[in-house]
């Protein structure tokens, strides 16, 4: 099948997955949640200033409409102000973007390529040493907190050795690269040890195959074994695991940007769950779910790139 | 006298287990000539396929290791060669394929890559395009059609025969002195399997290599081998040009083998299932008898063979070349 009337088809099956989820994020806001009301007018509104207020926002309307609403919003990208800083939401988000990006990308790109190295590592030197001790050291760091890893890397590389910048930041390239350095070294650490253990187990998986066998057959060394027989074999479980973290990776960085003061789109959500600002709340719960399906299908496009037997359906 | 290219001698290979540690291949001798066929006999477990490995420099270490003997390939000693060195005669002066044509290629590469592969590791003289039209060839000389097609496909869109010739391409491409083919056609249906072994004599005609067959079907080995060793429990218990073996066969575990090749039923075209197997089982490595190790399979065993002898040792029989394991011969 064509690769681009396959991406097509799965663009047109998440319609039906994006109405459900306004329709989800419709019957929390608009149906389940407080009156927005007392968020914005406080106790001692009168009843024409509440009146007056859910005309402004449109709750006066029908309930089919205030729906079609959040549909519409979600393909136009229009969310609308929020009702903290009455910016409007899109120029929120794409200055909020930049920065999340600049953690975001080096940290997903790093931390995959030292999982997978390491990983490629200890499965070349299975049972020596070296694979012991990185069996405590990924299992030491599986077993700390990941907000304990954040705060003694700051207290410690930050403030004691005076090493890194532990919060603000500064726009545009280069300015930005001291305020992630920590960070993503941090995050490294956190995540490495289940990739690095898990990765070492689809890998060994691979290492007793036949075709192993006859690479080795053909004198081939046993770097280039690894990383080129190997490695590609095992693409499939490391792929769907580096695109299942993508997710975790924001939701995770919601904190991060939270404790190292960047103002990027995790530190916008966090405020705006803090001050109940619903418009910023519903647009990032709508991006979310288009983010998700569109990894969905960017992974599924990647299967058959790796693996020949797979066919597009 | 043919040239002599592979000499093994008095070959011990040993596998430390958490049982203790077993000797798969223990003490076997044999010569591979130029432009012949050796074939290597033996039931399942008999140590045929560990003897192949220890030839390719590819027992895994651990738990396996060679313990003793040599193998001297041109003369010079593949046992403890330095790894880089040995790198260099596998898969190109000894090549080697396998009994699992279905997993033994890599399933995310192209055919042609996995050919071109060992040209480029091996042939570092030709140029890419040169690769590219040597990995053509190599289809087109193991009888695949349309090879330009073919090399660029993968190997699920080939049938186990096809991919055993592709097997068979990369081993020759570097055209290897030896070429060692572990059980080749066991995997393969019955018509297959004789295409297979027609291919592999008639290129051992063009490009002259030495050929060693290990194969657990006598039937086979009378089709397509010069001499015959056959292997039982790690060791060779009988070997002699194929044709002494096959009408004096001298030991009883050679004659049960042969009474249980599947033998050709001309009105249906189709081989028959087995008429016999030899009774009883392989004994365990870890639990050797004193003696013989076949005695308790065998019909002709006496109190000799349970070890008040000794072992029985490879001597010379009746025939010029012809040596056998055992008390009391056949014959
Ligand atoms: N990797 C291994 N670890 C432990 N023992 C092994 C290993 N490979 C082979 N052996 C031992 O060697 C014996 C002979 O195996 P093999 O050479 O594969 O027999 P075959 O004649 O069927 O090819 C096996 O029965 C087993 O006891
Ligand atoms: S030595 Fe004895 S037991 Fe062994 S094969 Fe010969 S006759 Fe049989
Ligand atoms: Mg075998």
């Amino acid at each position: 099948m064509n690769i681009y009337s396959y991406v097509l088809r799965r663009l047109l099956y998440t319609i039906p997955v994006l109405l459900g989820v306004c329709l989800i994020i419709f019957v929390l806001f608009n149906l389940v949640a407080p009156d927005p009301a007392f968020i914005l007018l406080g106790k001692h509104a009168t009843q024409i200033q509440i009146d007056q207020l859910h005309h402004e926002l449109g709750l006066d309307r029908s309930f089919i409409v205030q729906y079609f609403d959040i549909v519409k919003s979600s393909f136009t990208f229009d969310f609308g102000y929020s009702w903290a800083t009455k910016q409007n939401i899109y120029e929120m988000i794409k200055n909020g973007a930049g920065p999340s990006l600049s953690i975001t990308g080096p940290l997903f790109i790093i931390s995959n390529i030292v999982a997978i190295s390491l990983a490629l590592l200890v499965a070349f030197y299975r049972g020596k040493l070296i694979d012991k001790v990185m069996l405590i050291v990924s299992i030491g760091g599986m077993s700390i907190p990941s907000l304990a890893v954040v705060l003694f890397g700051q207290y410690y590389f930050g403030y004691k050795l005076g090493w890194f910048e532990i919060s603000g930041y500064e726009r545009g390239f280069p300015g930005f690269v001291p305020y992630v350095i920590l960070p993503v070294i941090l995050y490294t650490f956190i995540s490495f040890g289940a990739d690095t253990r898990f990765y070492r187990t689809v890998i060994l998986d691979e290492v007793y195959q036949d075709y192993v066998r006859t690479a080795r057959s053909k004198g081939l060394n046993e770097m280039v074994i690894m990383f080129k027989h190997v490695l590609k074999n095992s693409m499939i479980p490391i792929l769907t695991n580096i695109i299942i973290q993508i997710p975790t990776l924001i939701l995770g960085l919601l904190f991060a940007e939270s404790f190292f003061s960047i103002p990027g789109l995790g530190s916008m959500t966090i405020n705006a769950i803090n001050n109940s600002d619903f418009p910023v709340i519903k647009a990032m719960t709508i991006l979310s779910a288009l983010g998700f399906m569109l990894f969905g299908i960017i992974t599924d496009v990647a299967y058959t790139m790796v693996d020949p037997r797979m066919r597009l359906k | 006298m043919t040239e002599k290219i592979l000499e093994v001698k008095d070959l011990v290979v040993e596998f430390r287990t958490d049982r203790g540690a077993v000797k798969a291949v223990n003490g076997v001798n044999f010569d591979v000539f130029k432009g012949k066929t050796l074939g290597i006999v033996g039931e399942s477990g008999s140590g045929k396929s560990v003897t192949a490995l220890a030839i390719m420099g590819l027992i895994p270490n651990p738990p396996g290791r060679v313990a003793s003997g040599q193998i001297l390939f041109n003369g010079k000693s593949l046992v403890n060669m330095e790894p880089g060195e040995m790198r260099k005669i596998r898969g190109n002066k000894i090549a080697m394929i396998f009994q699992e044509p279905m997993t033994s290629l890599n399933p995310v590469f192209t055919i042609g890559n996995q050919i071109e592969e060992v040209i480029e590791l091996h042939q570092t003289h030709l140029s890419a395009s040169e690769r590219a039209a040597k990995a053509v060839d190599m289809l087109r000389l193991v009888g695949i059609p349309s090879p330009e097609k073919r090399v660029k496909e993968y190997p699920h869109q080939l049938s186990g025969g096809m991919r055993q010739r592709v097997m068979i391409a990369i081993a020759l491409s570097c055209e290897p002195d030896i070429l060692i083919a572990d059980e080749p056609t066991t995997a393969l249906d019955v018509t297959i399997q004789a295409q297979i072994l027609e291919l592999m004599k008639k290129l051992q005609k063009e490009l002259g290599m030495g050929i060693i067959l290990i194969t657990h079907d006598l039937g086979v080995v009378a089709e397509t081998c010069d001499t015959v060793s056959v292997m039982y429990c790690g060791q060779i218990v009988e070997s002699a040009d194929v044709k002494t073996l096959f009408n004096h066969p001298a030991h009883p575990y050679t004659k049960g083998l042969m009474d249980s090749i599947p033998s050709f039923d001309s009105t249906s075209g189709h081989r028959k299932e087995r008429l016999q197997t030899i009774e009883g089982m392989v004994p365990s490595l870890f639990n050797l008898p004193k003696g013989c190790n076949f005695q308790d399979r065998c019909s002709k065993v006496t109190d000799d063979c349970r070890g008040s002898q000794g072992d029985p040792v490879l001597k010379p029989s009746k025939g010029v070349d012809h040596n056998v394991a055992c008390f009391n011969p056949l014959n």
